[in-house]
């Protein structure tokens, strides 16, 4: 949900693949198997499900990693190990990649579209003034609003109306993860807590 | 034993060593934490931070490291490259998460 155009990014394209254990290959996650995959398991693939994984750094806990490329969010905890969430990212030419800040965060946040989506973008021209929070908006049950320095970056890690696209390339420069997981992520984070976002290809970060 | 015995035992071990033969030829899945995946062949993220800071050490304090690119190399490690504050470095880290070596561009 944000002015990612700014940035002028080139993203190196990457498909999302799962395995499949009836045939025993990989096979690609898009957009019409990920909606067809929700509908049947009510859940995102295993892999993107909310997980406890070892993590070797020498980030301290409370730090937020987040993994483009592989869509997954860490949040790093004591003892080497991590709370590993499936995310959704950037599209193509909406990724970034940073180091910034949770500057403040919400529940059930109302969603204001940026000016450059008003334009583009029909849907979000009919809430220029502002989405009430609740379960059809966009950000989801939380928002956290990532801050460089004093400054909105106008990026948001938040929760989504559509949890199919978990795993998928499909915001405009946001990180998404379904409404329970923001909302454990939510629950977890302190203000002023670290997040890395790492993205291959993608325009580092450097102010609006 | 009769002929009919001897039929349905050969056939037994005929579909038995099929299943042993489809098994020593088939990979092995992976965990189901694991099987998700892009076909972009990125280092696991705690490795590239891993390089990250080795990197920080030679830029020095409050010099902010970023992982900009990563890839799998034919020996097994990972090759990372940095920006540290517009100065490019590149690692080399292995799998257990020891850094081989890292070198200015």
């Amino acid at each position: 949900m944000a002015a990612a155009l700014l940035l002028a990014p080139v993203i190196v394209l990457a498909q999302t693949q799962i395995y499949d254990a009836k045939t025993r290959t990989w096979v690609d996650y898009d957009n019409k198997k990920a909606r067809q995959y929700y509908a049947r398991n009510k859940q995102s693939p295993e892999a993107f499900r909310r997980q406890i994984v070892t993590f070797r750094t020498a980030e301290p806990p409370g730090t937020i990693i987040i993994d483009g490329n592989q869509h997954f969010l860490y949040l790093v905890q004591p003892g080497g190990q991590a709370i590993r969430y499936g995310i959704g990212v950037g599209r193509d030419g909406f990724g970034w990649a940073g180091i910034v800040r949770v500057g403040r965060t919400a529940e059930w946040p109302v969603w204001t579209p940026p000016a450059e989506m008003v334009a583009r973008d029909a849907n979000a021209a009919k809430w220029a003034a502002g989405m009430p929070g609740g379960p059809d908006n966009p950000l989801g049950a939380r928002a956290l609003y990532l801050y460089a320095g004093d400054q909105d970056t106008i990026y948001r890690i938040h929760g989504t109306a559509e949890p199919w696209t978990i795993g998928l390339d499909v915001s405009s420069g946001c990180i998404r993860l379904n409404n329970d997981d923001v909302t454990d992520l939510h629950s977890r984070v302190q203000i002023g807590a670290k997040v890395i976002v790492l993205m291959q290809g993608a325009a580092l970060y450097k102010g609006i | 034993m009769s002929r009919e015995d001897l039929k349905r035992g050969g056939r037994a071990l005929l579909g038995l060593a099929g299943l042993l033969s489809l098994g020593a030829c088939t990979p092995a899945p992976p965990p189901p934490e694991a099987m998700a995946r892009t076909t972009l062949m990125t280092a696991p993220a705690d490795l590239q931070l891993l390089c990250a800071n080795a990197v920080t050490s030679s830029a020095g304090a409050g010099v902010k490291v970023l992982p900009t690119g990563s890839r799998l190399q034919p020996d097994g490690t990972f090759a990372v490259d940095l920006d540290a504050g517009g100065k490019k470095y590149s690692c080399i880290v292995d799998n257990n998460g020891s850094v081989r070596s890292v070198t200015p561009v």
